[in-house]
This record gives structure tokens, sequence and C-alpha cells, in this order.
């Protein structure tokens, strides 16, 4: 038997343009003589590295002489292995802290330095966001010095602090606390290093929204007779919402990046019992310390997969996907 | 200009882009005009191979020798990226031994160095030199680097101090005697008698050296599970954990250098190149310090273990191996050189035969007068082998994770349980490299 796939319904001739309105031959290639250079680039260094990593991920190699094609090995090995639970879970915990403990924070200082009665905002505002620029390598060796115990100043601090007769009571923290070597303590120690660097970048992502935040909308909360917390829930959060969201997607994704900080801070270790290794740093392990840029490559995907499988979630469940609802 | 169709700044970013790319295409970096490239990551060395080469080079007319300071961190890394693009791959490299496996990976015609085997035993120097230091820059029975050093390891520790506490070194010859000793100095909180890691594997791993323990037996299995490095844990331990702990760790740098002149670590584990960066690093401290050899473990043991070490490889992209390996005996083997840079650096050279040189006999008024390269030189002999891996940073971390793990557990528990606790935890930790090492197709 033989099917008809011919399209029965009648085919309508398009009508060709006519001879004058046809552009020049140097104008209709000149967009694609532009764009050019973008695509070339673009294929060559971007799209083109991509697809290779992905093939590399279903390879062990060493080097681009030594391939072994092992399937999905590298995967089903990469779910098994404790280091990169570990990782997974160091990530997790700072993407965590990040969120709840960073942009909070972020968001009181942007409402505190948006207050017109507050003195000397500006300075406060750029006092705040210059941590930011500095580099994580900096702020990274800044950082180890001030958690060296016995003789750092954070741990000098604390003693003292905690020496006070009122506080005493709670229990002193010793002049050797060891930050950076304890692995119990080393997450703190990134959380409030990252903290220091970033809450103030947040800050200006929300000051510029508050800013934005239509003052009629106020003035008819305190008509209605709400105070300033019902003011905030009411009027502030769903106006700086899209903000906000943007935010919390960055602070996640760039939380899920994170590299050279806990390196720096950990004198190029993912630090005692794996206490600071994070999923970059597993894969930066993996690929350029074993030499293993394919199973390199399949932890790359899985982040990259994850990440955006967090950032869907997160804008499912904030609403992004309705928009504002105007 | 009036007959280009798309304006003039599309025409000007054309005539940019046309005159820049024929500049770059026709001012091309020079390509390099030295003969042999040469990297090295310490500054010590360094220094004293700029002196060294302006001879050699005198010595081989129309050779010339460029030698590269690279930081340790980043020459493990851009000579792994060069060697992979082969791209700008120096002639020789002297690579620090910690990341020297990791080279060794993959199919042997895949490394990228050149087998120095044959060339070593022809030239006499497998006889010559130390020969446990060979080890660990061998791998499946191929040498690829010619040893530096030696880095025999003693204890530096506070003369003054000791001399005041009534402590006679002479009578420390075991690691009991020591913590004896160790447990009446030590003050919690203030003063501890040596400077033990209770995270960092780094002293632990010169202790299970000192058993003739390691990470990997020659074969290159991981053995960092067996008994020795099980006895050496539970030995370890209790001395940097508990009630009865005499060793803590704060740190290099500045802060050593303080806890140093304030009493607070009475120890250091010592080997040659640290006897220099105490020198240099604690300044104040001279004439108050002095070496003693390791304690045994057992007595009449071996009073020695090793610390570090550095190879000097040939890669497979030189272009005049001979004349790279004649650079290579001309810095390794020339004895007046070698009785300089020992003045300057205090590190003990591998050959042998160049222990004799009058400069390694000299008294040092910063270790009270002790004749340090005599001291060094006599414990030489006894440095045990350690044997490497491309695994080796990989194992490293794992006994590093192990020994958080038992620090923690006899934190919490005591010694109840603690001997089966750290069975279990090392041969887990070993089982990971194992896993990992099974994973190797090559």
């Amino acid at each position: 038997m033989v099917l008809n796939t011919s399209d029965p319904r009648p085919k309508i001739p398009r009508p060709a343009a006519p001879k004058s309105q046809r552009l020049p031959l140097a104008q209709r290639v000149a967009p694609y003589v532009f764009v050019a250079p973008f695509v070339i680039t673009f294929s060559l260094f971007g799209a083109w590295p991509l697809v290779k990593s992905l093939v590399l991920a279903f390879y062990i190699t060493n080097g681009p002489k030594s391939q072994v094609f092992v399937g999905w090995a590298n995967f089903r090995y990469l779910l098994a292995d404790p280091d990169f639970h570990k990782a997974v879970w160091n990530t997790a915990v700072f993407a965590f802290w990040s969120v709840f403990l960073q942009l909070p924070l972020a968001l009181g200082l942007a409402i505190l330095l948006s207050r017109p009665w507050l003195r000397g905002r500006e300075a406060f505002r750029l006092i705040f966001f210059s941590p930011n620029l500095l580099g994580q390598v900096f702020v990274g060796v800044l950082f180890s010095v001030l958690y060296i115990p016995q003789y750092g100043l954070l741990n000098r601090a604390l003693h003292a602090l905690t020496s006070l007769p009122v506080i005493r009571t709670f229990g002193q923290i010793p002049l050797d606390t060891k930050w950076l070597s304890n692995p119990a303590l080393v997450m703190p120690a990134i959380v409030l290093t990252s903290l220091w660097m970033y809450v103030g970048f947040n800050m200006i992502y929300f000051l510029a929204a508050l800013q934005a935040v239509d003052r009629d909308l106020y003035e008819a909360a305190i008509v209605d007779g709400a105070g300033p917390w019902h003011q905030f829930l009411a009027v502030t959060l769903p106006s700086i919402k899209p903000v906000a969201i943007f935010v919390l997607v960055t602070a996640t994704i760039g939380s899920f990046q994170l590299f050279e900080l806990p390196y720096l801070l950990l004198n190029n270790t993912a630090g005692p019992n794996n206490a600071g290794l994070t999923v970059v740093m597993y894969l930066y392990d993996r690929g350029f310390q074993i030499g293993d840029l394919g199973y390199a490559s399949a932890v790359g995907w899985t982040l990259a997969a994850a990440v955006l499988l967090i950032s869907l979630a997160q804008m499912k469940i904030t609403g992004a996907f309705r928009g504002t609802g105007e | 200009m009036r007959s280009f169709p798309f304006g003039n700044a599309a025409l000007s970013l054309l005539i940019l882009s046309i005159l820049t790319g024929t500049w770059l295409a026709t001012h091309a970096p020079p390509r390099r005009t030295a003969t042999l490239v040469f990297w090295t990551f310490a500054s010590q060395h360094y220094n004293a191979y700029l002196k060294a080469i302006p001879a050699f080079e005198a010595q081989h007319p129309g050779v010339t020798v460029q030698l590269q300071l690279v930081s340790n961190t980043a020459l493990a890394s851009r000579l792994q990226a060069a060697m992979l693009a082969d791209v700008d791959v120096p002639d020789m490299v002297e690579i620090e031994i910690s990341s020297a496996g990791t080279f060794f990976r993959g199919p042997l015609k895949d490394v990228g160095f050149l087998d120095l085997t044959e060339r070593i035993h022809k030239s006499g120097l497998w006889d010559g030199m130390v020969r446990a230091r060979f080890a660990p820059y061998t791998s499946r029975g191929h040498i690829f680097g010619l040893p530096h050093d030696v880095h025999p390891v003693q204890l530096a520790y506070r003369r003054d101090i000791f001399q005041k506490e009534g402590v006679d070194v002479s009578k420390i010859r075991t690691w009991d005697d020591f913590i004896r000793v160790g447990r009446k100095l030590t003050i919690p909180n203030k003063r501890y008698m040596i400077e033990l890691s209770d995270s960092d594997p780094s002293n632990l791993e010169m202790c299970l050296f000192q058993r003739d323990g390691g990470y990997f037996d020659p074969q290159g299995n991981c053995i960092f599970d067996n008994e020795t490095a099980v006895q050496t844990m539970l030995w370890y331990v209790p001395l940097v954990a508990g009630p009865g702990k005499i060793g803590n760790n704060l740190g290099g740098g500045q802060i050593l250098t303080k806890a140093v002149e304030d009493g607070y670590l009475l120890c250091l584990i010592c080997p040659d190149w640290r006897s220099k960066s105490i020198e240099t690093d604690i300044p104040r401290m001279a004439g108050k310090m002095a070496l003693m050899p390791l304690p045994a473990v057992t007595p009449g043991g071996r009073r020695t273990s090793t610390w570090g070490g550095t190879m000097l490889g040939i890669t497979k992209k030189c272009r005049h191996p001979d004349l790279a390996w004649a650079l290579a005996l001309y810095l390794y083997l020339d004895k007046p050189q070698l009785a300089q840079r020992f003045r300057d650096t205090n590190i003990l050279p591998a050959l042998r035969s160049a222990w004799d040189q009058p400069s390694f006999r000299e008294p040092r008024s910063y270790w009270s007068g002790q004749p340090l390269g005599l001291l060094y030189a006599r414990l030489a002999p006894h440095v045990p082998f350690q044997y490497t891996s491309p695994f080796i940073a990989t194992a490293k971390a794992k006994l590093g994770e192990a020994l958080v793990a038992c620090v923690q557990y006899y934190k919490e528990h005591g010694s109840a349980g603690f001997e089966p606790f750290v069975r279990a935890k090392l041969k887990q930790k070993a089982d990971d490299v194992r896993r990992l090492i099974a994973r190797n197709p090559y």
C-alpha cells in the first residue's frame, strides 16, 4: 500500500518581489558580514567548547591524546562519590546562608540607607559597597590573616568581648580558635567573609528598587492605617519583587559557582576534612589536579543542570513566570 | 567614502579592524630566542642559578639559557596546560615533590618528561646520589627527574628555654623520651612542646615516612591504611588532641615567627630547607635556637625522616636534550657551586660526594654554633624512601580527612574504641583512593 502524502490543499504562488524593490547584493550580504565576527567567535570559543565538553563528559581523558569512551560511567561515579556529595552539601549550605542571611541583611541595609533622615547615608552606601570593589583574591588573603589563631584580629576581639563579666557566663571564645583548620568553623568563616563582600553589592540593587517605589502607595497605606511593618509587607515587598527575584536567582547561581574565596582562604586546598570543598573546586581538582577533563566535564554539566533546575524552581515559587500582574 | 552604504561609523570600524589586524599579523610576538628555557618555583634556586648560568653560557658559546621564576602553584598549572596544548613548553623544569606525581599519569608515551633512567645510570648518578631520592620521581620503573636535594629532617628547638628548664637534649633519644619532656614543658593554651598539626597531614606524613610507611608502595598501590599507618595514627593523634596534647599549630609566616619568639612553640620539625626559612623569618632567635636529630620510634631506630623535595625534569619538547642534560649536571653536580649554594640555602644536595666541602662543616651562629651541614649530612643516608603516584594529591587529601576524623573522635571519646575507629577510617579513605585508581584505564 502506498500512502498519498501529498498536500491536497491548493498551492498559492508567492508573488515575486518586483526587481526594483530588491536590495543590491552588497546590502543583502552586509548584515551577515557584520554579525560574522560575533558568530565565528562565539561558535569557536562558546558553542564548540560546549559541544566538545558535552562529548568529553562521556570519556576518561588524560589530555587530548588519550581518551577512553566510558559512556555514563563518569556520571555514575560522580553520583556515588562521597567527595561530590560533600561538595554539593557544602555548596548548598553556602547557598542557603547566602539567600537567607545575605539577602535579608542587604535588604535591611538598603531600607535603612534609604531613610531620608539618616545623615551621611551616601557615605554609608559607599562604605558598605566598597568591599565589592576588591577582588576575591584580596579578600581571601585579608580574611586569612584576620582568622589567624592566637594573634588574629577576630580571635583577639572575640576573646576580649567574651571575657567581659556579663558575657563570660555564656562561654569564652579561646584565643587559639582555628577558624580555617577546624572543620566545624570553616563554613561559618567562608559565609562571614562572603557576607562582608557581597551584602553591600546586593544592597545597591535593593536601594535602586526602593527608590523606584511609588511614594503615593505609602501615603495611601498610611491613610488606611498601616504601620511600618504592614507598609513593608503590603507596599515595599510587592513593589521590589522583580528586583528581589533577580537578586535571589543571581545570588543562588553565584553561590553555586563559589571557588576563589574558599580556595584562597584555605591556602589552595579544600580545607580540613574537605570542609570548604565546593562543586567548582571539586571540578577543578578532578580536571586539573587529577587531569581527567572528561570527568570534570561531567561535573560541569551536572552543575549546570542543577543550577538551571534550582533557578527555575525559585522563579516558579516566587511567581516570576506570572509577571508583575499588570 | 560616499559609496560606502552603511555610514561613516561602520566604515571607520572596518578600517580600524583592518589596520589593527594587519599590525598584529605583522608584529607577532618574537619567537623565543633562548636555546634553553628553564622554569623553577623556588626563589632560592632561582637566585643561585642566576649566578651560575653565565659561566655555563661561557662554556657553551652561542648558547643562551632563559631562567624563569614561576610560583609553585602556577608552575604546576601552567606546565600542565602547556603540555596538554603543546604550546610554550619549557625545556627544563624544577617541580616540587608533591606535584611531581601528577605529571606521570597516563600511558608512558604521554608523560611530558624525558626518561632519564639511562642517562642517570650511565653517568654514575644512581650510585653517587642518595638513592631514596630517585623514588618520588620514578614511575613504572622509569626515572623522570633528577633529585635536587635530600631534605633530611631534624628538630629545631628553643635552646635557651630548654636550658632554663633543665632539659638535656642528648637524653632525648626516642619519641617516648620526647613526649615525657613535652608533657612537663607544655602549658595548655600558653606553651606547646612542638608544632604539630591536627588537620594538615604534612607532619603525620613525615612521621609515617620515618616508620617506613607512606601513601603508595613502589608499584603504586595505595597503602596508607596498612598496620604502620594505623599505628602511626594511633600514636600521633593523642599528641595533638585530648588531655595529653603537646603539639599545636597556628600557621606559617609571621604567626610562626611570633609563636616561636613568644615561646608558644618550643620545637619545630625542621628539614634542611626550613632551617633557612627559620633563619630568615625569625632572625631575633639567632643564637637561641639549636637542632637535634628526630627522636627515634624505637631505641636505636632511624633518627630522621624527610619533608619536601624538588626534581629537575627535561621535557619531551626540549630541542636540545643533551645540552639540557649538561646544564642539569652543571647545576646539580658542580661541587664549588653546591658548596656556595649550601651557604645560601642550607639545602643539602643529593650528590653525596659534595658533602665533604668545607662549607658543610662550618659552624652556624644562628644555630648556637652547630655545624649545620654536618648534622644534616650524617642523617641524609638514612632518609626513608617515598613513592609517588599520579593520585598523590588525592591521597594526601584523604589522609588529611582521616586525621581530622580521628582527632574529632579522640576529642569526643578518648581512647575508648579509638583503634577500631582509626582502622575503619583509614581503610575508608584509602578505599576512596583505590576506587579512583581503579577508574584509571591507562
